[in-house]
């Protein structure tokens, strides 16, 4: 019983990592309708740049400042480059395309910083509370917290500020947006640049456990597609609680299937992905589409 | 117009013995003038462009991304060394078996992935491609984990002249030759009418009459047999098969090739196949990260750019040399790159 609440726990930090990246992939996927790739490499890079800021001697919380304007900037500059030109194009075009920059941003890492792993700092505090032997430490309960202040942050933009609701109508209506005067092609690359910070965010959360390296992310990015898979890929609420149930599962599938175990850990998302897929394809929150003609 | 369309067609002819007669010179030329190991990883080459073609067949002609091609790959690969190391079946008839095994597997994973679109699939065989690595390692007590099958390369017969390299790069040429001739057949059949006509518009195909799961399940299943086929021959051209060979990368590497040769071609899959054999080769001697960085170039600025790779782009060279000697060719037919 301990050991279930123990692993439930962990999970649940887990899961509030995968979440933060569900909710980036859910809001170029919203606003776009593209699930991009490379959002966890795109986050990988600015957490590179913020390591390198911390070991320039530049002060922790201003590195991570540094690192997430980047990353938003970063997140613009992509989709105005490699995403605006090709907005029309086929499915299969723009995945392939996200696959071209999934590998570039990692290459970058690689060619810049090296294939070894480096240590960042942890930025949660340390503590560890134990509650009838279940062990709670801060950075868990910091990496929910990190994420309740994410989405209420994103949940108040959207809802009580005007550029909130132009990039909501943007994303709803494209064409008839332009007519009521929306600048439909800057909200949309704001929402790629909102994105860009939360991915980022996720990946200073990761980098102190699994260590900076260029393949940090692989196995991220794989449980964050199956939290928005699971939660629906047009829902904030949906990529969340999908995060949340991809962590959970995944803590509790490594220690309570022996055959699955820690080396087997993936499969837990890709069985998820494939349940979903099968009894409700929309996600838990999503709404079912209808073809566009 | 009629006359436009047949000069068309003629032109099309002409590339195709062109590209015909070039495949019987490399196939006779290079195992006489090549070094020994340039040989070998041209007959590495051949069998992923088995598996590019299959990609092909489904993302060019079919309009679904796949990136699992390297899991039925891998599937070919083990399931070839398996049965030579542990049954008496001969090497080559491994190969049709591994066909049908992948396609029974590609049969099974396309059910729920196929309900949905392509970004659904891309998900879904994005994951299936991590899970394979890691996968090998744990089912130790048939794939050896870590360590691998080492098999025996079939030895070539009596009256072949060449050495065993020669013999291997031979059945890799008749292997491929006998699979462009099946994907030749399949897309200038029905099969191939259908499969273009759910890319171009489903609604449309689906008015008329054909069934949409059906065609894209069949779609995927013929690539899927199209790897295994290829993953098979790779196992028997390579010798040893280990979880290293198939890492997420191949799927990604496969993607690559398509891309770069263009994904509507026959014979860009074997441009895409040497691209990705040798570029990581050449690049890395630079920098390990260079060849990804040159992928991603490649991936990123065809998309934007050229979308149908370097046979496109041959293509429209070839259009614009013989444009003043059949000018009513370019009136009379919009180009349409798509077409094979």
């Amino acid at each position: 019983m301990q050991l279930l609440v123990q692993q439930i726990v962990e999970g649940l930090a887990a899961g509030a990592i995968y979440a933060s990246l569900a909710l980036a992939l859910v809001l170029v996927h919203r606003a776009t309708r593209i699930v991009n790739f490379a959002q966890g490499e795109m986050g990988l890079l600015c957490a590179y740049l913020a390591w390198q800021l911390i070991a320039w001697g530049v002060p922790l919380i201003l590195a991570l400042l540094l690192a997430a304007v980047f990353s938003f900037a970063l997140g613009v500059v992509v989709f105005k480059c490699c995403i605006r030109p090709v907005l029309a194009a086929s499915a299969e075009t723009i995945v392939v395309i996200c696959t071209g920059l999934f590998l570039g941003f990692e290459a970058l890492c690689l060619l810049i910083w090296g294939p070894d792993t480096q240590a960042f700092p942890e930025v949660l505090p340390r503590f560890v509370w134990t509650i009838q032997g279940v062990r709670l430490t801060s950075s868990n309960v910091g990496m929910l917290i990190v994420l309740s202040v994410l989405a209420a942050g994103l949940a108040t933009w959207f809802k009580f500020t005007r550029v909130g609701l132009g990039m909501r109508a943007a994303a709803a209506e494209r064409d008839n947006s332009l007519l009521v005067g929306i600048d439909v092609p800057a909200m949309l690359a704001m929402g790629w640049g909102i994105a860009g910070v939360f991915g980022f965010v996720a990946a200073v959360l990761v980098a102190p456990h699994l260590l900076l390296s260029p393949t940090m992310m692989l196995s991220v990015i794989i449980y964050a597609l199956a939290a928005a898979t699971l939660g629906g890929w047009d829902s904030a609420p949906g990529a969340i609680v999908g995060g949340l149930i991809v962590g959970v599962a995944e803590s509790l599938g490594a220690s309570f299937i022996p055959f699955i175990g820690a080396e087997l850990k993936l499969v837990v998302p890709f069985a998820l992905i494939t349940l979903a897929l099968l009894i409700r394809p929309q996600g838990i929150f999503g709404v079912a589409t209808r073809a566009r003609v | 117009m009629i006359a436009a369309g047949k000069l068309a067609a003629l032109g099309r002819r002409e590339l195709g013995l062109a590209s015909l007669l070039l495949w019987i010179l490399c196939a006779i030329l290079i195992p006489l003038i090549l070094p020994g190991f340039l040989v070998y990883q041209i007959s590495v080459a051949l069998t992923y462009a088995i598996a590019i073609l299959g990609l092909n067949l489904l993302l060019g002609c079919n309009g679904q991304i796949s990136m699992a091609q390297g899991v039925f790959f891998a599937v070919g690969g083990y399931a070839s060394a398996i049965l030579v190391t542990h049954t008496s079946i001969p090497a080559l008839a491994t190969l049709p078996i591994d066909a049908v095994i992948t396609g029974v597997l590609g049969f099974l994973v396309g059910i729920p992935a196929l309900r949905l679109q392509g970004l659904q699939l891309a998900i879904t065989t994005l994951g299936l491609a991590a899970i394979v690595p890691p996968l090998a390692l744990k089912l130790d007590w048939i794939t050896h984990g870590a360590s691998g099958i080492s098999l025996d390369k079939p030895d070539p017969p009596r009256w072949f002249p060449g050495n065993q390299d020669i013999w291997i790069y031979v059945l890799c040429v008749l292997g491929a030759t006998i699979c462009v001739v099946v994907m030749h057949r399949l897309l200038r059949g029905d099969a191939g009418r259908s499969f273009r006509a759910v890319r171009d518009n489903a609604l449309i195909a689906a008015a008329h009459g054909i069934d949409l799961t059906k065609v894209r399940l069949a779609a995927f299943v013929t690539s899927a047999c199209f790897a295994g086929f290829g993953g098979g021959l790779f196992a028997l051209a390579n010798g040893y098969v280990s979880p290293e060979s198939f890492q997420v990368t191949l799927s990604l590497n496969f993607l690559v090739g398509a891309v770069v040769g263009g994904i509507t071609s026959i014979q860009g899959a074997f441009i895409g196949a040497l691209f990705v054999v040798f570029v990581p080769d050449w690049a890395g001697e630079v920098s390990p990260a260079l060849a990804a960085l040159i992928y991603a170039v490649c991936l990123v600025g065809l998309m934007l750019v050229a979308r149908d790779g370097v046979v496109g782009i041959v293509r429209s060279l070839l259009a614009r040399l013989t444009r003043t000697t059949i000018r009513e060719r370019a009136r009379a037919l919009p180009a349409n790159p798509n077409e094979l």
